[in-house]
């Protein structure tokens, strides 16, 4: 139970955070200069169209009674209308969002997959030839600017080989499955319909090995330090003198034990990636949060930008209480007070 | 009138768990009196967790004590302002335990030596120069060897110039907090027998704290014994040793293991370890763990009272005018 | 013989250059014996361990040989090791709160070991797990199978690493300073403990401390390190009533004795030298108050002055030792300076 207290305390003390990112927004965004209207009515609308607009779109009452109302309809599920795409602001999300989850969630498992047991391999051959050559890989992976490995990647595997598409989540010609998550792999896969499924992953590789790149470098070198650090523990003597082999030791012993910091950068990697990577979602025109995020930053659209701003929030302490809360899994020590 | 006198010392700390948690008090030191004399030794033995490193810095004042008063040399201490306090520091002085971790290691010895009188307000860099040369010839550090840094020197010798700092500004009390543990046997004997000199050439007088029951019993004049903030047992260092009363002092003096295989000794073994401090056992502390514990003992604190001439006993099963012995063994 | 160290020299990797931390380390165990071995920090009580242990750095040179019952320990390969260590071979070290996984619970740390080198099944081991509890002298053992090792006290976490240690009852058991870091009451619980352990099993035992209280009270013989090296054995007796060594008895002079005061301890002048920076000849020459020139140029042999006492000094050799041994402890230099 004490955990479920916990976690509901968490809960709790979102909502003067997100109040705060909330007014912060909205003020900001209010106050820069740009008029929605006359953007939303086009660059031939003459000022009486304008003021009609501005009137309708409330953009003359005071900020403060502006928030409320905006506020308001928040809670009640609605977002405000898109200046831009004349759409609710929550069907934009519900289209774009998934798209970004997804790439996220497949760059996080290929991160996972290659930069822990990379680093556990660093750690463990200190200074020999394996570790020297995961330094340079992690180098390179971090000192690659996104963009450019993507087009890199376009040009060899998609223009060159052409063995893996280019752009996009699905191969022209495939319907999307049914939304159920939004995610099409995973919807694929609960429909049953396995031509999307194989379409889809493949869609997601190449992005997703471009976002991963980075990730894994870092991920690499923090767990080579943090067990590095953990290999010269007193329990890790124990271990070896009870007879423990080597991977015995390294996986059974020593990883949980250096998992902490480990945890801790891959919980703010995936709620960064989360709000959308701009440059890999431009390079490979994936429809993601980042690219709807800066369009929405382009034509001033505040419904939109105010949107983003908040789910970015919320995803960010919500990635950040499950870490919390998987530190508690890993280390007993911690309790929930 | 006595050098330093304690009268129901406390050091209470507060410790909060977490963000909204509940509080806790740790009673680290719990109505503590003593008197120490001019060039007297008074050792404080105890287990870890006892209070006894709590009980040297609130003397000092490092950490203002809960309740209680201290009187330093006939004067209440313990409501002094920052500036007169600083006065009354340059008679109190401390050694630690670590002496690697306690002086600074950017600074040479000079500077460290150097520092205490600077702000004592010694202007006369010669005069600050003779003090130091004066007390580095008493401790075993050569003139050469002041412009070094603490890593050159070996334990031993960096627990040197850690008493050396404390007596630069000729204090009355050194407070020394496990000044030995930290160093080899060899090492340790060293130290203790130039604190020896010391105290006999300087008239000082020491508070020696430490968990080696040996190394107090060599170095004291008088023994208080602590658990779990409270002193149970005090006596001068033969009558302690010699004939103890309280039965957490018998269990203690048997547990230790005499470095002479010829010796049997009859070794009452106290079950399980030092309770928490945090929630310490109603009545008498060591009830828990007491082998002669009755109903009685849970119920009341008993009172640290006078059981024969100068010595002293918290236990309500000690009776007044007896003598006790149970180390036949030791000569 | 349980165990014979012969010539062992143990080369470490320090600042970039090798650096000799045993020199020729030589001595034997037997049967249901515990053979105490004491010295100061430095002096090499612990890699002796961690070499019959064989759990040096990587860069480690280990020469000489270590025989386990007749079979050579630095011969083994990481296969033979492992079946060896924790088995018929185990250890124990200084402080069990860092020496035990923090993030596994006490059972699962037991378990592994049976795990590792026995045929048991799950539940089998689970059983045996609660055997151990009981067998090192733990309360309520179904329930502290659960528990985390920092919920336990430190004696209680000792005894968790004995556990540990006896669980595929070993021959051979090192024990490395494993009362150090206790409060004296408990110490005394654990050394009772150790006592009585070695009385049911008939194993032997190496005792690391620095601390002689503790080898008078558990040890059968002692060996004494100075510097990478074995200055003095004996019998545990015999070492304290007629120690040759003037290390041996710097070393006895200094400890300050419950129930006896002394105006002024003995002590040895100095401290350990750096491995690195040893003297050529006697190692203990530059502390010791009988030098004379024969020790700073060349290493003493050790001379066997019975069939059970040993000690490694050129006073024992020219003087036949007798002269020596009766003028020596009045010599012993009290000094305050160096």
């Amino acid at each position: 139970m004490d955990a479920l207290r916990y976690i509901i305390k968490r809960i709790l003390l979102m909502i003067p955070i997100l109040f705060g990112i909330s007014v912060l927004t909205f003020f900001i965004s209010n106050t820069i200069p740009g008029d929605p209207a006359r953007l939303a009515a086009g660059p031939h609308a003459d000022a009486k169209i304008i003021e009609e607009l501005q009137e309708k779109m409330g953009l003359n009452d005071p900020l403060y009674v502006q928030y409320g109302r905006y506020m308001k309809n928040l809670v009640q599920g609605d977002l405000g209308t898109s200046n831009y795409s004349h759409q609710p602001v929550m069907e934009d999300i519900k289209q774009y969002f998934p798209a970004t989850l997804e790439l996220t969630l497949f760059s996080m498992f290929i991160t996972i997959l290659i930069g822990i047991p990379l680093g556990v391999i660093s750690a463990s051959k200190k200074d020999k030839l394996a570790d020297q050559f995961a330094r340079v890989m992690a180098l390179i992976g971090v000192a690659m600017p996104a963009f450019w490995l993507g087009i890199i990647f376009l040009l060899f595997f998609y223009l060159q080989l052409g063995i893996l598409p280019g752009s996009g989540r699905l191969d022209t010609g495939l319907a999307p499955p049914e939304s159920i998550t939004g995610m099409y792999t995973i919807d694929a896969l609960l429909t049953g319909n396995w031509a999307v499924f194989n379409s889809a992953i493949i869609h997601l590789i190449l992005p997703g090995i471009t976002q991963a790149a980075v990730t894994i470098g870092m991920i690499t070198r923090m767990t080579r330090s943090s067990m590095l650090e953990v290999l010269n523990s007193d329990y890790i003597r124990t271990a070896f003198a009870k007879g423990g082999s080597q991977n015995r030791v390294l996986y059974g012993h020593a990883l949980r034990n250096g998992m902490m910091p480990i945890l801790t950068l891959l919980g703010m990697t995936f709620g960064h990636s989360l709000g959308g990577s701009v440059l890999v979602e431009s390079v490979f025109s994936w429809p993601g949060l980042g690219r709807y995020a800066v369009n929405a930053i382009t034509y001033l659209d505040f419904p939109a930008v105010m949107a983003v701003t908040i789910l970015i929030a919320v995803l960010f302490i919500t990635v950040n209480l499950l870490i919390d809360i998987l530190y508690q899994v890993v280390d007993p020590r911690l309790n929930y007070d | 009138m006595s050098l330093l006198e304690v009268k129901e010392l406390k050091q209470h700390f507060t410790i909060k768990k977490g963000f909204l948690g509940e509080k806790k008090i740790v009673k680290a030191v719990d109505g503590v009196s003593f008197k120490i004399e001019q060039g007297e030794t008074l050792g404080i033995v105890g287990e870890s967790g006892c209070g006894k490193s709590s009980l040297g810095r609130t003397i000092l004042q490092l950490i203002k004590p809960t309740s209680g008063v201290i009187h330093f040399q006939g004067r209440d201490i313990t409501h002094l302002s920052r500036k007169e306090m600083k006065d009354v520091r340059k008679e109190m002085q401390i050694v630690f335990q670590d002496p690697y971790a306690s002086l600074n290691p950017r600074s040479t010895v000079r500077t460290i030596l150097e520092d205490p009188l600077i702000i004592h307000g010694i202007k006369s860099r010669h005069k600050r120069m003779d003090i130091i040369e004066g007390i580095i010839d008493k401790i075993g550090i050569r003139k050469d060897q002041l412009d070094r840094y603490p890593h050159e020197f070996s334990g031993g010798q960096r627990q040197r110039i850690g008493i050396a700092r404390a007596l630069t500004l000729s204090p009355k009390l050194i407070i020394a907090d496990e000044p030995v543990s930290a160093l080899d046997v060899s090492v340790q004997s060293q130290v203790l027998n130039l604190m020896d000199a010391l105290q006999k050439e300087l008239n000082l007088s020491y508070i020696f704290i430490s968990h080696d029951l040996s190394v107090v019993q060599h170095i004291s004049d008088r023994v208080a014994v602590m658990y779990l903030g409270k002193i149970v047992e005090i006596a001068d260092v033969d009558e302690l040793y010699q004939n103890p009363l309280h039965p957490y002092t018998k269990a203690l003096l048997s547990a230790v293991p005499l470095p002479d295989p010829a010796q049997m000794k009859e070794r009452i073994i106290l079950q399980g370890d030092l309770p928490s401090p945090v929630n310490p056992p109603s009545g008498c502390p060591f009830h828990t763990r007491c082998p002669q514990a009755t109903p009685e003992c849970k119920a009341e604190i008993p009172e640290l009272r006078e059981k024969s001439m100068d010595h002293w006993a918290a236990c309500i099963h000690v009776q007044p005018g007896q003598k006790q012995s149970i180390r036949t063994s030791i000569s | 013989m349980l165990l014979e160290l012969q010539n062992v020299c143990l080369e470490l990797k320090r600042n970039h250059k090798y650096v000799k931390i045993l020199d020729e380390v030589s001595f034997q165990v037997n049967q249901g014996e515990t053979v105490g071995i004491v010295g100061e920090s430095g002096c090499g009580k612990s890699m002796t361990a961690l070499s019959i242990m064989r759990l040096l750095p990587e860069k480690a040179k280990l020469k000489g040989t270590i025989k386990l019952e007749d079979e050579d320990v630095t011969k083994f390969s990481k296969k033979a090791l492992e079946k060896v260590r924790g088995n018929k071979l185990s250890m124990i070290f200084q402080d069990p709160l860092t020496s035990l996984n923090p993030l596994h619970t006490v059972g699962k740390q037991i378990e592994e070991t049976l795990m590792l080198h026995t045929d048991l099944t799950k539940s089998q081991r689970k059983q045996r797990v609660v055997e151990l509890l009981r067998e090192v002298g733990l309360p309520r053992a179904e329930e502290l199978v659960h528990e985390y090792p920092h919920q336990l006290s430190g004696g209680m976490r000792q005894r968790i690493m004995i556990a540990i240690a006896m669980a595929c009852n070993p021959s051979l058991l090192i024990c490395d300073e494993p009362t150090t870091a206790l409060d004296v009451t408990v110490q005394a619980q654990i050394l009772e403990l150790m006592n009585s352990l070695k009385k049911m099993n008939e194993m032997g035992i190496i005792m690391i401390t620095h601390d002689l209280g503790v080898v008078a009270e558990v040890c059968d013989r002692v060996i004494v390190m100075y510097a990478g090296k074995v200055v003095e054995q004996a019998g545990v007796k015999e070492l304290f009533q007629n120690p040759k060594h003037p290390y041996t008895k710097g070393l006895i002079e200094s400890i300050p004795k419950l129930g006896e005061r002394k105006q002024i301890l003995g002590s040895i002048p100095g401290t350990v030298p750096a491995p690195d920076k040893l003297p050529s000849g006697c190692k203990f020459a530059d502390r010791c108050s009988y030098a004379m020139d024969t020790c700073r140029r060349k290493m003493p042999p050790m001379v066997h002055i019975t069939n059970e006492h040993s000690a490694s000094c050129w006073l024992l050799e020219e003087e036949e030792g007798e002269q020596f041994v009766t003028s020596g402890s009045k010599r012993i230099e009290t000094t305050l300076h160096h």
